[in-house]
């Protein structure tokens, strides 16, 4: 995947009504682009096996 | 690992008395050995003369906490005792509410913010008998990556030069250097376990649902929780004994029965399984000296009766991108009307590490929920097989501050500085589970070094008793920043 610019973190923030300085918009996209390739990389894990439920004090191990 | 303290102590008693575990300061009260007006001054003293330095402290409550002393100093003459903590200070991160005082949460946003109550773990340490010294520094919103904190730049008691730890940074400072007798921090990604490792303290991440997170300003509910950071285990037992258990204001709480955690500390290490994770030991982000001092510490646990082998977690090393994709963007989702507003009002690092977790498309953060799950099952399935998970609680000593108040100009450099080091601590968090950090060692430098033990739901016990027993064989508790060489910061 491509990796988003600050001018698409700038259309984004603004579908939110977040307005960004020019600092903020080049600093955000290489956040939101490290998101990105953290999360690709988890496509090849067996992921659907499970629920997304998140944790219980009384767990089961 | 060979250490040198530095520096000069002027007065050997005072230091003794104020470094002393809160345990053994509630013991020296009930001998009349020491009044709760003696200690709450020997401790306003200390902030007076190092806090300016290390601003571990946002509000410090003078005037009530000696008000609090001479009460609690009537009591005891007439041998009314309110509890085990009866004329302790302590000193909690100002995420937690309390009634009547400034908590800010880390915020410009919540300068003026006066909680009407006491969050539930305040009002506990208060029931039994603790005396609420002041309100301790941290991360914006308990965020971590602050670049400029409102309320001074905590400073680490072992070298002012390097980050403290966070986002609990001001117990964690506070437990190091000695400015209160126990310190509460709140524990999402690392928050407490964190500040423990930098700062050469014992911090404690309970279960989840182990304690009330009533009255704790929210950064991700599924794994928000709050714990203490002591000096010592014996106090991070006794602490937790009292903060620990259900409550009517945290549905999420559980209702198992609280153990007595002091009680358990004798068993020690012997008979218990641990597995040494290797990802963690052994990765390659993994300091040379840290993995060292976590190998010691291993053998240590092995020569006290556990039985110690290699194990692994294949799927750490996306924990911590996994667990910021989850935690901030449910952050972001709680700030999207102040994002909005008042966005100024924010740090920088936390303003942009909020709106970039805000944009994250939905799609991906669902397969980083079932992730969780994943990670979640391999952690539980190995405490099956074993008592304790043992890791470094950081891949790293503290670094200097000035390495993380940079703008961050690449995606290689952002996943570097935000998710690398949360593989460590985040497995606990994104799986429920209780974990500590000990001090193992020191750096050729003067640093301290952390070790993590992570155990299975409501096993708190399980950890109290190995950390106990490593924190008396290694010796390392009776180790004490030197702070006179501080160098003056604003």
């Amino acid at each position: 995947m491509a990796d988003l610019g600050p001018d698409d973190v700038q259309r984004l923030a603004a579908a939110l009504s977040l307005s960004l300085s020019a600092e903020d918009a080049v600093e955000i996209a290489h956040r939101l682009n490290a998101f990105l390739d953290a999360l690709a990389a988890l496509d090849p894990l067996p992921l659907d096996r499970v629920e997304p439920w998140p944790t219980s004090p009384e767990g089961s191990a | 690992m060979a250490y040198e303290p530095r520096g000069i102590r002027v007065n050997r008693t005072e230091d003794d008395l104020v470094f002393a575990g809160a345990a053994r300061q509630a013991a020296l009260m009930r001998e009349k050995r020491v009044s709760p007006r003696e200690l709450v001054t020997a401790y306003l003293k200390r902030i007076a003369q190092l806090d300016g330095r290390l601003r571990a402290f946002i509000t410090i409550c003078r005037e009530s906490a000696l008000a609090e002393a001479s009460r609690a100093e009537t009591e005891a003459a007439k041998g009314e005792w309110r509890g085990p903590l009866h004329g302790i200070p302590f000193a909690v991160k100002d995420q937690l509410d309390t009634a009547g005082i400034l908590t800010t949460s880390g915020s410009a946003l919540l300068r003026d913010n006066i909680p009407p109550d006491d969050s539930t773990v305040v009002a506990r340490l208060k029931a039994a008998g603790g005396i609420l010294l002041g309100k301790l520094n941290l991360t914006e919103f308990a965020l971590g990556g602050t670049i400029r904190f409102p309320y001074g730049q905590p400073r680490n008691p072992w070298n002012p030069d390097h980050d403290p730890g966070g986002s609990s940074s001001g117990s964690g400072i506070a437990a190091a250097a000695a400015l209160c007798s126990i310190t509460l921090g709140e524990d999402t990604g690392g928050s407490v376990r964190s500040p423990a490792s930098y700062c050469g303290a014992v911090g404690l991440r309970p279960t989840w649902g182990r304690v009330s997170r009533h009255g704790c300003f929210p950064a991700a509910w599924s794994m928000d929780q709050v714990g203490p950071l002591t000096r010592t285990v014996e106090d991070s037992a006794l602490v937790l004994s009292l903060i620990a258990g259900y409550d009517t204001k945290d549905p999420t709480t559980s209702h198992s029965a609280v153990p007595d955690y002091r009680a358990a500390l004798a068993a020690g290490a012997k008979g218990l399984r641990i597995g040494v994770v290797t990802e963690l030991v052994d990765g390659a982000e993994t300091h040379a000296e840290v993995r060292s001092a976590v190998r010691e510490a291993a053998r240590g646990l092995a020569k006290l009766g556990a039985a110690v082998e290699d194990m692994s977690l294949s799927f750490v090393h996306h924990a911590g991108g996994v667990f910021m994709a989850l935690c901030d963007s449910e952050a972001a989702g709680r700030h999207r009307l102040w994002l909005g507003t008042r966005p100024e009002e924010y740090d920088t690092g936390t303003r942009r590490r909020l709106i970039a977790a805000g944009l994250i498309p939905a799609m991906s953060l669902h397969r980083a929920a079932r992730a969780r799950a994943v990670i979640r099952e391999q952690v539980l399935s190995a405490l099956t097989k074993y008592d304790l998970l043992l890791a470094p609680t950081s891949p790293h000593p503290a670094p200097p501050i000035a390495s993380h108040t940079a703008p961050v100009t690449s995606k290689e450099e952002a996943a570097r500085r935000f998710f690398g080091r949360r593989s460590y601590t985040t497995p606990a968090s994104l799986a429920g589970v209780p974990a500590i950090s000990v001090p193992c060692g020191f750096t050729a430098g003067g640093l301290p070094i952390g070790l993590q033990l992570i155990a299975r739901p409501l096993a708190e016990a399980s950890i109290l008793r190995a950390a106990s027993a490593w924190e008396k064989a290694a010796g390392l508790a009776s180790r004490r920043p030197s702070l006179v060489d501080l160098p003056a910061h604003a």
